[in-house]
């Protein structure tokens, strides 16, 4: 187990940049996210720490050494890949002893060893079959039984779950969490699903453009986006953003918006709100006038979308709410979780204390 | 019930010609396999005499036993060098680089030759007066100077293993590359990360993942290796000796030097039973539904 420090890590292709001068320092022990949209550079990063990939510029520690001149066998850190990457010619057994045996460990010792990290992903039943004769789910715990049955000083999983339907992928994640959690393994985790970082993430690393745009605490990411970009990636259904103006303490914008705000600036503005955080009230209650645009049902609530002065707000409603299209209804905002952003700069504007 | 007959009625161009071309000539040869017909003696088909001339070329013909032990010499030699060459140079070509693609592009070049011409080329770098390569072995290694290439046994068989790998092992390495392309990333990765040194992904996932292209390419080499004959006619001339004599080049000398078409048809046939034998194997390997 190790802390990852990435010091101004730089990797370029010709003239297009993947990831630009970003450091990150990852905690021993932590469960790091980096999230973002594809093409955003959170592969390329996990890649160069794997040493996959050669940085143009920059350095990558692990526990304290320097390792940029390593070779990936070098470096003690395992890999589960998307696409499980197992060995299709190889058993089960095989696959998830490979690490070991290149290791030089017996054959009886292994064999202990390979049914151990099988049965931590109950994968004991399994140990003689083929890869290509397991569904997915099975075949991204044979990855993961690989990649634990040596204690490396870190994981690196990337994207493991997109290649899983929708009810796995809900259950591998819980395993994954409790692995990490059981191990204490340091462990770097590509996703560009968002619940994925919210669920695994002690830290997340919201990415795009090659630049890491937010690092903080899922509470943090959610409650308090560092910027336009994060508020409108992170939450589904997505933050409502709103553009007005602010004058003397208070945010207006069209459709008769106008709610009191926190913040020192002035002029214009775009102000944030999740749609947990609008009320649906009837008509001639709440902050603003809005008329339904649609409603739609999800079973543990009811997302109403309204037209407010040309611009649509997203409220998620009571699971019980019903009201025809077209009709009146209010909106009350939680002033305390608000965000304020620039559009000049697209950064968060901070309360003013 | 109109359609039915016309899409055979569309099949008949198509079958008269495969009919007119290949199989009544095979069906033909066939059957002169088991007549006596020199030509020496008759135009036409002599008597029908069985399995006379199969029961010669397995008991009573040095000549083809001969031919037979070249053959599989030959074919031996070729096909193993042609693998190991072809598989070393996709495995240097396969990283992306300048080079590595100007390399690939010119790769084909050899195989546009035709084999009589690189026969004739091989003929005039082996002579043994003025030959560039007779030259270059004696310079680099002086104990081979003066060696007489084509007019030893031994080293006529393998200048002709050369020549004819010369001319296959670039092709043989673009399909070597074809087969690497394909190959998805995440094992050899996965590997890497597990602790394998180069050579142990090599050993351990990479070739057993390769192991159905080399296949292909090991039994192709051999159907092309087994009739082997342009190169000997024009390179060796079967010689020294018979030193070189090929199964082909034997069915050649036989029918058209010895006009003894009977025994040439026999022998044709043996070699047409092996190189079916090989064909079979390899469509099945080809057509195997490949499993995920």
């Amino acid at each position: 187990m190790a802390a990852i420090d990435l010091h101004d890590l730089t990797k370029a292709w010709g003239n297009f940049t993947a990831v630009k001068r970003q450091s990150l320092a990852i905690r021993d022990g932590e469960f790091m996210v980096l999230l973002g949209p594809s093409g955003c550079g959170k592969t390329t990063t996990m890649r160069m720490i794997a040493g996959l990939e050669e940085p143009t510029s920059g350095d990558i520690l692990i526990g304290g050494q320097r390792v940029n001149d390593l070779a990936p066998r070098e470096r003690d850190i395992a890999m589960v890949f998307q696409s499980y990457g197992l060995y299709p010619h190889m058993t089960v057994a095989d696959n998830i002893g490979y690490p070991m045996k290149l290791r030089g460990m017996g054959r009886a010792e292994r064999e202990a060893a390979v049914r151990a990290a099988a049965d931590k992903v109950e994968l004991g039943a399994f140990l003689h079959r083929k890869p290509r004769e397991l569904s997915g789910g099975q075949r991204q715990r044979v990855a993961l039984a690989r990649a634990i049955i040596r204690r490396p000083r870190a994981f690196l999983m990337d994207e493991p779950l997109s290649n899983l339907d929708a009810k796995l992928r809900v259950s591998t994640r819980a395993e994954i969490k409790h692995l990490q959690h059981e191990l204490g393994v340091t462990t770097v985790y590509v996703t560009h699903d968002q619940i994925e970082a919210m669920t695994l993430a002690h830290r997340v690393a919201v990415m795009q453009g090659g630049e890491i745009r937010q690092l903080g605490t899922p509470e943090d990411i959610y409650d308090q986006p560092a910027d336009l970009f994060v508020a409108g990636f992170i939450g589904s259904p997505a933050m409502n953003l709103l553009a007005g103006e602010i004058q003397d303490g208070r945010f207006t914008a069209p459709g008769g918006i106008a709610v009191a705000v926190r913040v020192a600036h002035r002029g214009a503005a775009v102000l944030g709100i999740r749609p947990e955080d609008l009320r649906v009230l009837p008509p001639g209650q709440g902050d603003v006038a809005a008329a339904i645009y649609t409603v739609e049902l999800t079973g543990e609530a009811t997302l109403v979308t309204a037209d407010v002065g040309g611009a649509r707000l997203s409220a998620r409603a009571d699971r019980g709410f019903r009201a025809g299209i077209g009709s009146a209804i209010g909106l009350a905002l939680d002033t305390s979780r608000l965000s304020i952003f620039d559009p000049g700069t697209t950064l968060r504007i901070k309360d003013a204390p | 019930m109109r359609d039915r007959t016309l899409k055979y009625l569309l099949l008949v161009p198509a079958a008269v010609l495969v009919l007119g071309t290949t199989l009544w000539p095979l069906a033909v040869s066939f059957t002169t396999s088991f007549r006596d017909w020199r030509l020496t003696r008759s135009v036409t088909p002599g008597p029908f005499i069985g399995f006379e001339h199969y029961i010669t070329a397995a008991t009573d013909d040095p000549e083809f036993l001969n031919a037979l032990t070249v053959t599989a010499t030959f074919v031996l030699i070729d096909v193993t060098l042609t693998l190991v060459c072809a598989l070393g140079l996709a495995l240097l070509l396969r990283r992306a680089g300048v080079l590595q693609s100007l390399t690939r592009a010119v790769l084909i070049l050899p195989f546009a030759v035709s084999p009589a011409l690189v026969g004739i080329s091989f003929r005039f770098m082996f002579n043994a007066e003025m030959g560039v390569f007779t030259w270059l072995a004696g310079a680099v290694f002086p104990p081979l100077q003066g060696v007489v290439w084509l007019g030893d046994r031994s080293a006529a068989l393998l200048v002709l293993v050369f020549s004819d790998a010369w001319r296959w092992v670039p092709y043989m390495t673009l399909v070597v590359l074809g087969g690497l392309a394909a190959l998805p990333r995440e094992p050899e990765e996965a590997a890497r990360m597990d602790g394998a040194r180069e050579w142990q992904v090599l050993r351990d996932v990479t070739l057993p993942a390769l192991l159905p292209v080399l296949a292909i390419v090991g039994i192709l080499k051999t159907v092309f290796a087994l009739k082997m004959f342009d190169q000997v006619v024009t390179l060796t001339g079967g010689g020294p000796g018979s030193s070189t004599v090929t199964l082909a080049y034997l069915v050649y000398s036989i029918a058209f030097r010895w006009y003894d078409m009977g025994y040439a048809s026999a022998v044709a046939w043996i070699l047409t039973a092996m190189l079916m034998g090989l064909a079979v194997w390899y469509t099945r390997l080809v057509l195997r539904k490949p499993d995920a």
